[in-house]
């Protein structure tokens, strides 16, 4: 009933203290990865936009309609981007250009 | 040459040299003419106001500057508080966002069922999903989602869909804590929702009763892995799993707390070989327990197996390029024999093996690129086809296994707002269970 066990356990506790270091580790370390360069992404990386225009075009259409970027404020593209993240298991790097395309697209 | 001739030439030379200066002397030392007496005067005035102008400027500049002073003293001040109050972390990003930020989302849908079914035809009132986001910087994600829906009988259902914390580990993977929608295959976790899905309902077997895990309790870590000019996708899952229903069935939801002390085992690979090419292959395993009669306990060594391994496997593909969207997935899951109490059999019995299998594959098109109308812009033919069996439970199999067909037309109010016509022809594999066919309308809103 119960041979299954250990292996189970053993893989929650990977995830889970593995996760927890790796969480503390990507904040203070990792974290300058996860900006999202929307603060100022035409004047650093004027083509982060238009990567961002493919990726949107390539990454959303996959499941659903592309909904227009004037649809959400920046805020709102912020959280809803990070839900498809983990929805999707969308490459962090096409996150960000993605999300730098929608807030610079709002006219919000 | 004479005297009289030299005086007359010496007159001559003074007369020509000194006339023209004799006049100038005469004529600066004459009074000015009305004229230029009045330009003069206006020269004068225009001097004037320019001196007082000259005044006025300083008095502004001067004012100017304790201003500017005043102002500078005043964001130093400023700064100085921020800095005290919060010095920003290092990860702070999006300036000018707050640190907590939401997002509500979610779909609803209406719809009517009609056609040769064996319940009459109806309006139903369909589903309302609100789904509730909240970010915290850029780290971590609460989600949740609920299900509400008016039963036939007036009653309302609700479900918690999903409720769950996204942590944010590096580029490549995020933990996920909580009830999540099941990462197996993709119509569950990506799929359903009625402005997504391109048909009225789920695929036979892909919804509730079926093969389709619809959701779990535990952890995922799931992420994205470069590979070369593609890359992988991974979720891998360890969860409370499955359960034995009161019919003999596998339920294969989300359950707050573990029957037993065994966790599901999961996820699903994705790959890209092309850019709108998407294929993935999932894996579930677990033991599930037979329901015990607490009032007539089997004796142990019964040799009876009160607990059994539950498989599941499956592939998926899609491609989406465009207007065309094609899809296919295939889950399979197989269940040891299991003793276990029953609705019919209180007082337990021997379940054979169970399996269960299923498959779609769904073809739609929007007709964007056939003509100028704005009207054919809009509209999506999409046909569906499907097959579900199951064997080892003759009572499951009586009610669900069957093949379906659905051929529907939508039209695209908005690219979140759907109308949908379709007939759903479903023809039962077991003998002597009639077919049914069933016309469909739904109308769906993703917001």
């Amino acid at each position: 009933m119960k041979s299954c066990i250990i292996p189970a356990f053993t893989l929650a506790a990977i995830l889970l203290t593995g996760g927890s270091a790796a969480i503390a580790q990507s904040v203070s370390q990792s974290a300058p990865e996860e900006t999202p360069a929307t603060e100022s992404a035409a004047e650093t990386d004027p083509m982060q936009i238009v990567r961002g225009a493919k990726a949107w075009n390539e990454t959303c259409s996959r499941c659903h309609n592309l909904r227009s970027p004037s649809e959400l404020t920046d805020e709102e593209w912020d959280v809803s981007v990070t839900h498809m993240r983990v929805r999707g298991n969308l490459p962090a790097s096409d996150v960000r250009d993605i999300l730098a395309f929608l807030q610079a697209s709002n006219n919000q | 040459m004479t005297c009289a001739k030299y005086r007359s030439v010496a007159l001559a030379t003074v007369a020509l040299i000194g006339l023209p200066a004799l006049a100038q002397e005469t004529q600066e030392q004459s009074p000015p003419d009305p004229q230029t007496a009045a330009l003069l005067e206006r020269i004068e005035q225009l001097e004037a106001e320019l001196a007082d102008l000259r005044g006025v400027v300083l008095q502004s500049t001067e004012t100017a500057s304790k201003a500017e002073a005043a102002a500078q003293d005043a964001v130093d001040r400023i700064a100085e508080v921020q800095d005290q109050a919060s010095p920003a972390p290092s990860y702070a990003v999006s300036p000018g966002m707050p640190d907590t930020k939401w997002h509500l989302a979610g779909y609803a849908d209406v719809g009517f069922v009609g056609g040769d079914t064996p319940g009459p035809d109806s309006f139903v009132s369909g589903k309302f999903n609100p789904a509730l986001h909240f970010q915290y910087k850029d780290f971590l994600l609460f989600e949740g989602e609920f299900e509400y829906a008016t039963t036939g009988d007036g009653k309302t259902e609700s479900e918690l869909e999903y409720s769950q914390i996204d942590l944010v580990l590096n580029d490549h993977a995020v933990l996920v804590v909580g009830k999540y929608l099941s990462p197996i295959g993709q119509f569950q976790e990506r799929l359903h929702p009625s402005w997504i899905n391109k048909v009225q309902g789920a695929p036979a077997g892909f919804g509730h009763d079926g093969v389709q895990p619809t959701s779990d309790t535990g952890v995922q870590l799931r992420g994205s892995i470069p590979a070369g000019s593609t890359r992988l996708t991974y979720a891998l899952a360890v969860g409370n799993g499955p359960r034995t229903t009161s019919e003999g069935g596998v339920e294969l939801m989300g359950m707050g707390s573990d029957d037993n002390s065994n966790k599901s085992v999961g996820g699903r690979v994705g790959f890209f070989p092309m850019p709108a090419l998407e294929v993935g292959g999932s894996y579930l395993t677990a033991r599930v327990d037979g329901i015990m009669n607490p009032d007539m306990p089997v004796p142990s060594g019964s040799g009876l197996p009160l607990d059994a391994r539950f498989q599941l496997w499956g592939v998926d593909a899609a491609y989406t390029k465009g207007p065309l969207a094609a899809r296919f997935e295939y889950l399979k899951s197989e269940r040891g024999k299991l003793f276990t109490v029953t609705d019919e059999e209180p007082d337990g019995v021997l379940l054979p093996d169970l399996e269960m299998e299923a498959w779609y594959g769904q073809l739609s098109y929007r007709l964007s690129g056939f003509s100028d109308s704005e009207i054919i812009h809009r509209l999506e033919p999409v046909v569906r086809y499907g097959e579900f069996s199951i064997s080892g439970h003759p009572e499951l199999e009586e009610e669900n296994a069957q093949n379906r067909l659905n051929a529907g037309l939508n039209y695209w109010l908005a690219p979140t707002i759907v109308a949908k016509a379709g007939l759903e022809w479903r023809d039962y594999t077991v003998p002597g269970v009639p077919d049914e066919t069933l016309i469909q309308f739904q109308l769906g809103y993703g917001f």
